[in-house]
């Protein structure tokens, strides 16, 4: 089962995003700031996270920037919930690969979308290079 | 499937709570409705009793017994309901013989196995009211989030109405991950669409078209929303006849009435559409119709602005049959090197008006002169020098044309400064004034007047080429040149006269 990560003060999206995510078949881990996501992610890295920016104790841009320093050979993407007209936001996370946007309010469509598409391609791509493998 | 709610109480801290209630360990199970063991602290009768409750359907108030054995029975009761359906049962079991232990009244037992039931009740109740309001809010942030990227769309694509309702309709596709979305507005022959195709569909075309006939009649009728999936619906008999997809259809309403439609369409091997598809149409369906009026409001109003301008160009060319055409050539023509100058749109607006109503200060001129086939007198001509300013004063009562009057105002002005009506040199004369310019003294010398019959092409831009630089600008004569160098439609449809080509 895919373990998804999700980083939220506010109880109203946490919510939310688990029952939405649960019912798509995921584990869910919900923590409320970024010091504990950081701490969680160290400890063992989850298959995504998905981060709100304005938090208490740590903020979604620290958690990202740290997780880039500290945690430089992560694979899972980053997924940021911003609200549509906050455009200020674009220019620290232009420099983070495998990060994408989420706008708030928030489609769980587009979300579990999203996640389905990200991880079929991980899976295609983990067959292709057994293929290989095989054949070679 | 599991019940999730279950699986969020702490039945082993409410079990702990029941032994010391009781003064002894005592066997504890939580059962789902269909006697499903949820919980139990490792005891083997939990499948036996399981399948008890299964079959003791009804549940009625209070206890329940059932005899495991000689010396040992499980008392059962239900845990209520919420709604119409039981949301599960408690069990234990009473062992009246344990050696250790005095034998425990089955009234006590009842009375803390009903304050369990109340507590496990109000715990299950508040954390399904919780899921409840978790999954509208979740289905209110999706209307939303709909609403806001209709509304980023509309933003993005201010003024090109075309191009909103389909980038609106794509990203629907995408967003709802649909087949076919489709706007029908049969009444104005509207049909616009755009397909995310999980497979193809080789009659788009065909489908497209029938949306239009009896499903449209079928939701103009009920004014409701309609969702079909099962391939059986008997309402497929009339509706979509040989057309196995999943369907949507929204009404549109203006004014309360159905005008128009959205269809989703998805192919078969898709899942059901559900209620929240439902939804998110009705939300996009609203969302279009109001976008739809604003359009067609829009359009009327342009259409309005079109006529009455047209209303005041007939007026002008009333007095001078002569002139007959005149501004919408110079119109064209001034558009045609507005956009070879790649002037923004909303330059190409104020262009637009002041082209097309340059001459409708020639109202004020007496018929005399304006229409006098012989050479006009020093005094006559004043009259003509008069009229960019007059169409100045006319037009200025039309704040929307505060900028297109420039160029109907300065047509007039030469770039040696010896022009009128105020004498502007070179960019000081209004750009629009100085492209209207070059249109206007091309149609005058290729149009027949009172007084002459119209010239040719080649006479015209001769005389053009001559006068670039002292009446007009010559960079705008270079672009007018590049322009007719290529034979443009309009020569022809202009009827502009040619010389004849050496062979």
């Amino acid at each position: 089962m895919k373990r998804i990560l999700i980083v939220d003060d506010e109880p109203h999206m946490t919510h939310v995003l688990k029952l939405y995510l649960q019912r798509a078949g995921y584990d869910v881990e919900t923590v409320p700031n970024g010091e504990v996501a950081l701490a969680s992610v160290l400890k063992a890295a989850p298959d995504a996270m998905v981060t709100d920016i304005q938090m208490p104790v740590m903020t979604g841009k620290d958690l990202c920037l740290s997780i880039e320093a500290q945690y430089p050979q992560r694979k899972f993407p980053i997924y940021v919930m911003t609200s549509m007209t906050d455009r200020e936001h674009r220019d620290w996370t232009q420099k983070i690969d495998n990060l994408k946007f989420l706008e708030k309010p928030l489609s769980m469509r587009a979300l579990t979308q999203a996640l389905a598409a990200h991880f079929s391609t991980i899976n295609a791509d983990t067959l292709n290079t057994d293929g290989g493998v095989a054949h070679g | 499937m599991a019940n999730p709610i279950f699986e969020q109480i702490d039945f082993k801290r409410v079990h702990r709570w029941l032994n010391r209630a009781i003064g002894a360990e005592i066997d504890f199970m939580v059962f789902d409705k269909d006697g499903n063991a949820v919980w139990d602290n490792a005891n083997k009768h939990a499948s036996e009793i399981g399948q008890v409750i299964a079959k003791t359907g009804n549940p009625l108030q209070g206890m329940h017994r059932h005899d495991l054995s000689a010396n040992k029975t499980a008392l059962y009761q239900s845990l209520g309901f919420i709604g119409d359906g039981c949301i599960g049962w408690v069990a234990v079991i009473v062992d009246y013989f344990k050696k250790n232990d005095a034998p425990v009244k089955i009234d006590q037992i009842a009375e803390v196995l009903d304050d369990v039931v109340a507590g496990i009740f109000d715990e299950y109740k508040h954390k399904a009211d919780l899921e409840m309001m978790t999954d509208e809010l979740g289905a209110r942030y999706e209307e939303l989030h709909l609403v806001y990227a209709v509304d980023s769309h509309v933003q993005a694509h201010s003024g090109e109405n075309a191009q909103v309702f389909q980038s609106l309709l794509q990203s629907t596709t995408e967003h709802l991950n649909v087949d076919v979305v489709a706007f029908v507005r049969p009444s104005k022959d509207v049909c616009q669409y755009a397909t995310n195709l999980s497979q193809e569909i080789h009659n788009l075309d065909l489908v497209l078209i029938e949306t239009r006939g009896d499903l449209y009649r079928f939701i103009q009728a009920s004014s409701e929303t309609i969702v079909m999936n099962a391939e059986d619906d008997p309402r497929r008999a009339y509706i979509f006849t040989d057309m196995p997809y999943k369907v949507i259809g929204c009404p549109v309403l203006t004014d309360g009435k159905v005008d128009a439609l959205v269809v989703l369409l998805n192919h078969q091997n898709k899942p059901d559409f559900t209620n929240s598809d439902r939804k998110l149409a009705e939300v996009l369906a609203n969302q279009l119709s109001s976008l739809s009026n604003t359009y067609q409001l829009l359009e009327s109003m342009h259409e309005f602005n079109q006529q009455l301008a047209r209303t005041l160009i007939e007026a002008v060319e009333a007095k001078d049959p002569y002139t007959r055409g005149h501004s919408e050539r110079v119109h064209h023509l001034s558009m045609e090197i507005g956009k070879a100058m790649g002037l923004p749109p909303e330059e190409l607006e104020d262009l637009h008006w002041g082209s097309l109503l340059h001459d409708v200060g020639k109202i004020g001129i007496p018929d005399a002169v304006l229409c006098k086939p012989s050479r006009l007198t020093k005094d006559e001509y004043t009259f003509i020098m008069v009229h960019p300013e007059r169409s100045y004063e006319i037009l200025r009562h039309v704040k929307h044309l505060d900028k297109a009057i420039l160029g109907a105002r300065h047509h007039q002005e030469m770039y040696d400064g010896k022009g009128y009506p105020h004498g502007l040199k070179g960019e000081r004369i209004p750009l629009h004034g100085r492209i209207i310019a070059v249109a206007d003294t091309y149609d005058s010398i290729t149009s027949s007047r009172a007084y002459r019959a119209g010239r040719s092409h080649e006479v015209a831009m001769k005389e053009i080429e001559r006068v670039a630089g002292t009446q007009l600008d010559p960079a705008i004569v270079e672009i007018f040149k590049k322009m007719v160098a290529v034979e443009p439609e309009w020569l022809k449809h202009f009827n502009i006269k040619r010389e004849k080509l050496a062979a």
